[in-house]
C-alpha cells in the first residue's frame, strides 16, 4: 500500500510538473554565473492586472537588471484556478530556488501550508502576514505597507489643491473618502489621509463613506456622487472594485478622484481618457520597489526572515503616482511641500497615526471633527 | 434648513432612488413572471451578471451601446431558456438549477473576461459604450418637475414602462391567463390542453430578458465597465421584492421602490456619524420587516377563507 501511495504521489508530482510547465511564463533567463542565485515570483493570478502582479514582474526585471548573470529570475503565472496554487507552490519548493516570492493576502494560507514542509527554503510574502504566533514560519519573511504614510501625502495633495485654488471652490469645498469597510486596514488609509489634509488646512472637512463591499462599482459610484453633491471636490477611494465606481462619478460630476494601490489613471487611459483625466493621482503600494529591496537585503544577509516588517516612505515603498495628471496639476510649491512632508515622516519629525493602533474613541473623534 | 432647501434636497434624492431601484425593478418583474408560471427564477442574479458582461463585450466589439444592450438581453434570454431546458428536458431540480446558474455565472464571467481581455477584475481596458439618459423636451425645462421626470437613464424609463406592460400581459391576455393557470396548477392546466412546458419556457425566457436589461443597466448605465460580481446581490433583493409584491406587477414595483428607498436613504445618511454597520444592515432589515408583515397578512387571508 505504501509503495502504491508513493508511486501515486510521484505520478501526481510529475503530472503537476507537466501541468505547471505548460503555464510557465519565463520572464528572464540568461547566461548564469557560477554561483548565481535563483529567485521565483509566483503570481496567484495572471499578469496584466495593471497592479500588484505587473509591478511584481517589474520588480523581478529590476533585480535582473541590477545583478545581471548573478541571478536567475523566473515569473510563474499560476492562473485564477486556486486549486493549482498549492501544487505549483509545492512543485516550486522542490526545486533549487533561493527565494520564493508571492504577494497578496490571498496566498498567505497556501504559503502557511507549504513553508513548514520545506524549512530549508526561504519564502517572501508581500502585503500579507503569516500567522507567526500559530506556527513555525521561521523561513518566511512577510512585508506589509505603511499605507498611512502614503495616504498622509495624498491628504496634503488633495487639501493643497483646494487651498491653492488649483481645484476652484466652485467645484466643492471639502474632501471625500470612500472606504470598503470600517476595518483597521481601511482606516489606516483614512487616518493618514485626514492628518495629511489637516496639516494643510486644520479645519478641513472630509465626507467619509463606507460601502460595506469591495465588489459593487455601482454602489461606489452612488456613494461618491452623494459626496460630490454635498460639496466634495476631491475624493479618495480605498474600496477595491467598489472604489473604481468613484472614477465614473468623478467623470459624471466633473470632480476629482484619488486612486489607491496601483495607478488608477492607467486603467482608463486608453479606453476612456475623459475618465482617466479625473484621477488626480493614486496612492501607490510599490511592489516592484519592495521586491528589489527584498533581494538586496537577502544578498546582504540582512533580510529579517521569520518576522513581519512594515515598510513605507523611508523605503520608497509607498507614495503618490507622480506621472500623469499629478505632474501637471501640482504646482512646484506643492511638490516641494510633499517632499518636505516625506522627509519629515522619514526623520520622525512628523508622526502619522496608524489605523491599526488608534482606539475607537480617537477614531470617532477624528471622523466627527472632519464631518462636513 | 429652510423649507425650500428641504424640498430641493428631496428632489435631489429622487434621481438616486430611481437609479437604485431600476435594476431591482427590472429583475423583480422578471422574477414576477417566472413565479406566476410556477418556475421561480432563482438564477436571476447570475443572469444579471452574465448579461452585464455580455453587454460590455458586445458593445466593445461593435462600437455601439445598443448592440451591447441587444447582447445583454439575448444573454439573459438564452440563460432563461437554458434554465427551463434543465428543468424540463434534463428534469433537474428548479432550485438547484437556479443556484447552479448563479455559481456558473459568478465564475464563468470572470473566466470569459480573463480569456478575452487578460484582466480578471474588471473590463476597464475595453472601450464599451454607455446607454444614454433621456431629456424629455418641454418637461425638462419645468423647474422641479423637470428634475423629477426628465433626464433619467433610458433603462430607468423602460423599467417603469414595463410595469403596466407586465401587468396587462399577465392579467388581461390569453397568454397571461394560461401562464398563471400553469403556475396555479400544472396538472389542471395540462388537462385543459395548455402546453405546460412551453408556457414555463416562455416565462423563463421573458424573465431572462428582464434580468438581462437589469444587467445592462449595471455595466452600461451605472458604470461603463464590467467588474467581478458587480450584481452585488441585487438579484436576491429582486426575489424579495417579488415576494413582497403580493403577486402583482404594481405591488412588485411598490416593493422595489421601498427596497430602493432603503438603499437611497442609507446612501444619503453616510457620513452623518451613524455607525456604518447599522447603516449597512438597514437595506436588509427592510425586506425582513416587510416579509413579516406580508406573512401575517397572508395568514389572515387564509383564515378568512
Amino acid at each position: 500500500m505504501m509503495i502504491t501511495a508513493m508511486t501515486r504521489r510521484s505520478a501526481l508530482r510529475a503530472m503537476m510538473l507537466a501541468a505547471s510547465t505548460s503555464v510557465l511564463a519565463v520572464a528572464a533567463t540568461g547566461a548564469q554565473g557560477a554561483d548565481a542565485k535563483k529567485i521565483v515570483f509566483l503570481v496567484n493570478g495572471n499578469l496584466g492586472d495593471k497592479s500588484y502582479f505587473d509591478l511584481g514582474a517589474k520588480g523581478m526585471d529590476l533585480v535582473k537588471q541590477k545583478y545581471g548573470d548573478q541571478v536567475e529570475t523566473k515569473v510563474i503565472e499560476m492562473g485564477t484556478d486556486q486549486t493549482k496554487w498549492l501544487p505549483t507552490f509545492q512543485d516550486v519548493s522542490e526545486q533549487d530556488y533561493d527565494l520564493i516570492i508571492a504577494c497578496t493576502f490571498e496566498i498567505s494560507d497556501i504559503m502557511a501550508e507549504v513553508a513548514p514542509e520545506y524549512p530549508d527554503k526561504t519564502y517572501v510574502l508581500i502585503d500579507g502576514v503569516m500567522p507567526y504566533d500559530k506556527g513555525d514560519y521561521g523561513n518566511v519573511y512577510s512585508v506589509v505597507y505603511k499605507q498611512n504614510e502614503g495616504s498622509y501625502l495624498a491628504g496634503i495633495f488633495a487639501a493643497s489643491l483646494l487651498k491653492d485654488g488649483v481645484v476652484p471652490g466652485s467645484q466643492g469645498t471639502s474632501l471625500g473618502f470612500l472606504g470598503g469597510m470600517d476595518i483597521p486596514i481601511i482606516n489606516d488609509f483614512l487616518v493618514g489621509y485626514v492628518e495629511g489634509a489637516q496639516s494643510v488646512t486644520p479645519d478641513i472637512k472630509i465626507a467619509i463613506s463606507y460601502a460595506g463591499t469591495f465588489n459593487d462599482a455601482a454602489k461606489g459610484k452612488e456613494l461618491a456622487l452623494a459626496q460630490y453633491r454635498a460639496g466634495t471636490a476631491i475624493g479618495f477611494n480605498v474600496a477595491g472594485l467598489t472604489g473604481v465606481g468613484q472614477l465614473a462619478a468623478a467623470k459624471e460630476a466633473d470632480k476629482w478622484a484619488l486612486g489607491v494601490n496601483s495607478d488608477q489613471e492607467l486603467i482608463f487611459k486608453d479606453s476612456d481618457p475623459a475618465m482617466a483625466a479625473k484621477v488626480a493621482t493614486s496612492m501607490l503600494k510599490k511592489v516592484d520597489v519592495t521586491l528589489a529591496r527584498t533581494y538586496d537585503l537577502f544578498l546582504e544577509g540582512k533580510l529579517p526572515i521569520g518576522t513581519v516588517e512594515a515598510i513605507g516612505l523611508k523605503e520608497e515603498a509607498v507614495g503618490l503616482a507622480e506621472t500623469g495628471n499629478m505632474a501637471t496639476l501640482a504646482p512646484p510649491a506643492l511638490k516641494q511641500k510633499l517632499d518636505e512632508a516625506k522627509v519629515g515622516i522619514i526623520s520622525g519629525a512628523i508622526k502619522v497615526s496608524s489605523g491599526f493602533a488608534i482606539d475607537q474613541a480617537a477614531l470617532d473623534k477624528m471622523r466627527t471633527a472632519v464631518r462636513p | 434648513m429652510t423649507f425650500l432647501e428641504t424640498i430641493a434636497h428631496i428632489v435631489d434624492l429622487v434621481p438616486v432612488l430611481l437609479r437604485v431601484t431600476t435594476p431591482i425593478l427590472l429583475a423583480a418583474l422578471g422574477v414576477h413572471i417566472s413565479q406566476k408560471a410556477g418556475v421561480l427564477n432563482l438564477g436571476v442574479e447570475g443572469m444579471m451578471l452574465a448579461a452585464a458582461l455580455a453587454g460590455v463585450l458586445a458593445s466593445a466589439a461593435s462600437g455601439s451601446a445598443w448592440v451591447g444592450l441587444a447582447g445583454a438581453l439575448a444573454t439573459g434570454a438564452v440563460l432563461g431558456f437554458l434554465l427551463s431546458f434543465a428543468i424540463h428536458v434534463l428534469k433537474a431540480d428548479l432550485i438547484l438549477s437556479g443556484i447552479a446558474l448563479n455559481m456558473l455565472a459568478a465564475a464563468g464571467t470572470t473566466l470569459v473576461l480573463y480569456m478575452l481581455t487578460g484582466d480578471k477584475g474588471m473590463s476597464g481596458s475595453l472601450s464599451s459604450g454607455v446607454l444614454p439618459s433621456l431629456a424629455i423636451p418641454l418637461i425638462a425645462d419645468i423647474p422641479v418637475l423637470g428634475r423629477l421626470l426628465s433626464g433619467h437613464h433610458v433603462l430607468t424609463y423602460l423599467a417603469f414602462a414595463m410595469v403596466p406592460v407586465v401587468a396587462v400581459l399577465m392579467m388581461r391576455t390569453p397568454f397571461g391567463i394560461r401562464l398563471r393557470a400553469v403556475g396555479e396548477s400544472a396538472e389542471a392546466a395540462a388537462t385543459a390542453g395548455i402546453d405546460v412546458a412551453r408556457m414555463q419556457i416562455a416565462a423563463l425566457v421573458l424573465s431572462g430578458l428582464l434580468a438581462g436589461a437589469a444587467g445592462a443597466f449595471l455595466s452600461m448605465g451605472y458604470v461603463s465597465w464590467f467588474s467581478q460580481n458587480m450584481s452585488g446581490g441585487r438579484g436576491f433583493v429582486a426575489l424579495a421584492a417579488d415576494l413582497m409584491g403580493y403577486g402583482s406587477a404594481w405591488g412588485t414595483m411598490a416593493a422595489s421602490l421601498l427596497l430602493g428607498a432603503a438603499d437611497a436613504f442609507v446612501i444619503s445618511l453616510q457620513g452623518k456619524g451613524i455607525p456604518s454597520e447599522l447603516l449597512q444592515s438597514l437595506p436588509y432589515i427592510v425586506p425582513i420587516v416587510a416579509l413579516v408583515i406580508h406573512a401575517r397578512a397572508r395568514r389572515k387571508r387564509f383564515v378568512r377563507i
